[in-house]
């Protein structure tokens, strides 16, 4: 058991380090407006260009075939630089994983190298007015048809729908609760999307309505009925290590604690505890790491990480907002607080992965 | 970068594991006061810390780490951190030691008793300008109520006393991190009571680990100690970073910080994972019967051996606001 990085990471942290420290833009608008947005993708192309859009993925798509060591290095990195949200983040940790493992050698070929770059950016699809937590009660429907599939019914809670080019979710082709969905691709163009205003007022989500919209074979991913042990596969990457690595908690716990300086003892030791506390997330992971490197399945344990990260997120924000009275709406940490309110709903919500971890790691009955 | 315990570190702590089993089950804990000591003893445990000058393995505390957490599974009774952790950077070369002949008790600074101090051939004592070393002959122990009927405490009185020639930080930073390790021993066992308690207790016609108020309740406890483990496995990183490379600057409160953080995390774990036991079991968690209560005990006393958790956060608090916020490298 060691933390000693080798010559080879440390390198990349250095190069990854001097390159954000020349590129990083000024804050850009929210990428839940279409100047934001714009703003955003273009950033994305100029990461893609310097091939660290994508570090962890194969050179072919984009990437540098980079350890997932060195892809939470590279992260490390990219929060503290303080660099922009990824705008094309759906796409690049919860699709590219799918694609990978479940894919077809076209459908990467097709996709990832234009994700990488931000040409496309993709929305999610998964939950309906009727179906949230319980996700396999979902009722839009994948229709056979010529050339492929039509789509039917009514997606909601579509994280960057608003804008964005292409979307991807489970859909019903037969009546089987698990076995009767299907894992999906789609263009937006023919999608009615109805932009949804959260809490800060922007449509950082929206609905999505299907009439009939036609996409062909080579938009499903695996075998036709495969798509929630796919989605699950999915998301348990998603909760584990892809969707939020330790790095943006790290840098937002340095934050904490810089701003937490001359505060009172009793909210200075919640402040250091956060920053304790994403150190713990931090070391954690690398021990997850290094079993996913083995070989080895994260598994359901990785919900954990989930609940953890998300409280974790929620505390430091709140703490900061409760710091900062009446100026906090003059800095980022507003915005930074709504958005951490939403990490224990989003992703499968706390509750859920709690049943999670009780039932498939600690092996308590249904 | 490897953070993962080699095969050899998780064998030593099979071997353990597999001779507390056998040595030291639960019935042990309330007819002896040092159970499987002398099988651990045959098996190496006390000399892999000990210089191999004198007979020990010389070992890290990375490599002990797994193997005590073991022994707080256990609840292996006697003054197992100060003979096996404190004691080989107390006195290092002390004869018999490595053979588990010789057992130690430590007086921490700011504690008002040394538990297990009945067992001991030795007991350190802190004071103000230097610690003591007090032989069995002229110590004189008063029994003082306690959490944990295992871990005894004793008032300590002396006629003679000879000074310590070592420093008592390394060791108490190093007995700081092997407690936390067993505190996250405590809490994993702890909770994997309530698991086989929660499995086969039925209410309403099912077992109560189906209903989500306990099935939540008990993810708390195991999300708390995932998380502490690795602050606690960091910190023993950290004290033998700080042996190796002892010339840097700064590097001794580097560890201090990790070891303070770990043994603050591992406590509050342990504590949490205490009371949710207690409160999956009820009343019969409540009793004097049920083997449970020397873990919730053990939790108890071991949170607050060596500095409890608000004691270790406040002085974890003015270094990392003062800018020692390092990572690694």
């Amino acid at each position: 058991m060691d933390l000693d990085f080798s010559r080879a990471e440390q390198d990349f942290r250095a190069e990854v380090r001097d390159w954000l420290a020349a590129h990083v833009p000024a804050p850009l608008p929210s990428l839940d407006t279409p100047e934001g947005f714009a703003a955003h993708r273009a950033w994305e192309a100029e990461l893609a260009a310097a091939r660290l859009s994508v570090v962890s993925w194969p050179a072919a798509y984009g990437g540098r075939d980079a350890s997932l060591i060195d892809w939470l290095i590279f992260e490390e990195e990219y929060w503290a630089a303080g660099a922009p949200a990824r705008v094309g983040q759906n796409g690049i940790f919860l699709l590219a994983p799918t694609l990978m493992a479940f894919g077809t050698e076209e459908q990467r070929r097709t996709w990832l190298p234009r994700m990488a770059r931000a040409d496309d950016v993709w929305a999610q699809a998964w939950s309906e007015p009727e179906a949230g937590s319980d996700l396999a009660a979902l009722t839009s429907r994948a229709v056979r048809a010529d050339g492929g599939w039509r789509l039917y019914g009514h997606k909601t809670w579509s994280s960057r729908a608003s804008y964005a080019s292409h979307g991807f979710g489970l859909f019903r082709t037969s009546g089987a609760r698990h076995r009767g969905l299907t894992y999906l691709m789609f263009p937006m163009d023919e999608v009615t999307v109805r932009p949804i205003a959260q809490l800060d007022g922007l449509p950082g989500f929206a609905e999505l309505f299907f009439d009939g919209v036609l996409v062909p074979d080579s938009m499903v991913i695996g075998e036709v009925g495969d798509g929630w042990r796919i989605a699950m596969a999915a998301t348990s990457s998603e909760r584990g290590l892809t969707l939020r690595s330790p790095g943006r908690f790290l840098a937002t716990a340095d934050r904490l604690v810089a701003l937490a300086r001359d505060a009172d003892p009793v909210l200075a030791d919640r402040a250091v505890r956060c920053w304790t506390d994403a150190e713990a997330y931090r070391l954690h992971t690398f021990g997850t790491a290094r079993r996913l490197m083995a070989g080895e399945e994260a598994g359901p344990a990785t919900s954990m990480g989930k609940v953890f990260w998300s409280e974790l997120d929620l505390r430091m924000h709140t703490l900061a907002v409760e710091l900062l009275g009446d100026r906090a709406g003059e800095t980022p940490w507003l915005d930074g607080f709504l958005f951490s309110l939403a990490g224990p709903i989003y992703a499968g919500t706390n509750e859920i992965q709690r049943t999670i971890i009780a039932e498939r790691v600690l092996g308590l009955p249904r | 970068m490897n953070f993962a315990f080699t095969p050899d570190q998780l064998a030593l702590a099979q071997t353990v594991r597999d001779v507390l089993a056998a040595h030291c089950p639960p019935r042990a804990l309330r007819t002896g006061r040092l159970p499987a000591w002398d099988r651990l003893a045959e098996v190496g445990f006390f000399g892999l810390l000990v210089p191999p000058e004198a007979d020990g393995l010389g070992l890290g505390l990375t490599d002990a780490l797994p193997a005590l957490e073991e022994t707080g599974r256990a609840c292996l009774p006697g003054p197992v951190v100060e003979t096996a952790v404190a004691a080989p950077y107390l006195l290092p070369g002390l004869p018999k030691l490595a053979s588990g002949e010789i057992r130690v008790a430590v007086l921490p600074p700011g504690a008002a008793f040394a538990p297990d101090a009945d067992l001991a051939d030795l007991v350190v004592v802190a004071r103000p300008g230097g610690a003591r070393l007090v032989s069995r002959d002229s110590v004189r122990l008063t029994p003082r109520p306690g959490a944990d009927p295992c871990r005894p405490l004793f008032d300590v009185a002396y006629t003679g006393s000879t000074p310590l020639e070592r420093p008592l930080e390394p060791a108490l930073l190093r007995a700081t991190v092997a407690t936390a390790a067993q505190l996250i021993g405590v809490a994993r066992r702890l909770l994997e009571l309530s698991v086989e308690y929660a499995r086969t207790r039925r209410q309403f016609g099912a077992p109560i680990g189906s209903f989500q108020a306990v099935k939540h309740l008990l993810a708390d406890v195991a999300i708390a100690v995932s998380f502490a483990a690795p602050l606690v496995h960091r910190a023993a990183v950290s004290a033998d970073a700080q042996e190796r490379d002892a010339p840097e600057p700064g590097g001794g409160d580097t560890a201090w910080r990790d070891a303070r953080t770990a043994k603050a995390a591992a406590g509050e774990a342990a504590v949490l994972a205490a009371r949710s036991a207690l409160q999956t079991h009820g009343a019969i968690g409540y009793t004097e019967e049920l083997d449970l209560r020397f873990w919730l005990a053990r939790a108890w006393s071991l949170s607050a051996a060596y500095g409890g958790a608000a004691e270790h956060r406040a002085a974890v608090r003015a270094p990392v606001l003062a800018g020692d916020t390092r990572r690694y490298p």
